[in-house]
């Protein structure tokens, strides 16, 4: 088994922080709204763990990609992309039939790692300070 | 009559599912395509590797979001919208 990269671990953490922001957030809307039970949390909790899963899965396989050469590379990553797509499948379905899960949470959770990537320049701003470059 | 309607919403709804899912053969590639120049610029510069694999995390994330719009709306299509348009058929006959 081969060890994890650093920069996976970190980017990983950071995606995970992230998504249980926006989710405590989406908690607060369902809340404000009046919606709020415990299906939105369940569904919330199922789905940032799955959309966490699927980002951490891709950062292992573009490790071992990096290693490989251009052609194994490519291959891997088509075919690591196609598991993780069945995956997501997987859980969402199980998310929208099962009654015990909200399908809004559920599907609007998935999309949270997303909205952390293209929130990244700005948290580096803020972060580095002064928006220069690590 | 009516189970004709039926079959054809849930025909339509299926079909649609799976022209849907044509968007996931897309970042598939396009990942694919970037590792494997993310090895080459490796290879030439391997000091750069910690750079070029965080970059090329984000942007294959940010390619998976185009596959995850379709699952969603395959997803939708197949468990969600047959009930829904079944019921405002029914609604519709009475």
């Amino acid at each position: 088994m081969k060890k994890i990269n650093e920069t996976v671990k970190k980017e990983t953490l950071y995606i995970a922080v992230f998504t249980v922001i926006f989710s405590v957030i989406t908690e607060a809307v369902f809340l404000i709204l009046g919606k709020w039970d415990l299906t939105v949390l369940c569904g919330n909790l199922f789905s940032a763990f799955v959309a966490v899963l699927n980002f951490f899965l891709m950062g292992i396989t573009v490790q071992h990609a990096v290693e490989k050469d251009e052609k194994g590379a490519a291959s891997l990553m088509k075919m690591s992309q196609s598991l993780r797509t069945v995956m997501l499948f997987a859980a969402a379905a199980v998310g929208v039939l099962l009654p015990c899960f909200n399908t809004v949470a559920v599907i609007v959770t998935l999309f949270f790692p997303r909205i952390a990537i293209l929130l990244r320049p700005v948290v580096d701003k803020f972060r580095v300070g002064g928006g220069t470059n690590e | 009559m009516l189970e004709l309607a039926i079959g054809i919403i849930l025909g339509c709804c299926a079909l649609g599912a799976g022209l849907a899912m044509i968007a996931g053969i897309g970042p598939g590639i396009g990942e694919g395509n970037a590792v494997a120049k993310a090895c080459e610029a490796i290879g030439r510069q391997p000091e750069c590797k910690g750079d070029v694999t965080t970059t090329m995390l984000m942007g294959c994330a940010i390619a998976e979001t185009t596959g995850l719009y379709a699952l969603v709306i395959a997803i939708l299509l197949i468990f969600v919208a047959p009930g829904l348009l079944v019921n405002v058929l029914m609604k519709t006959i009475g």
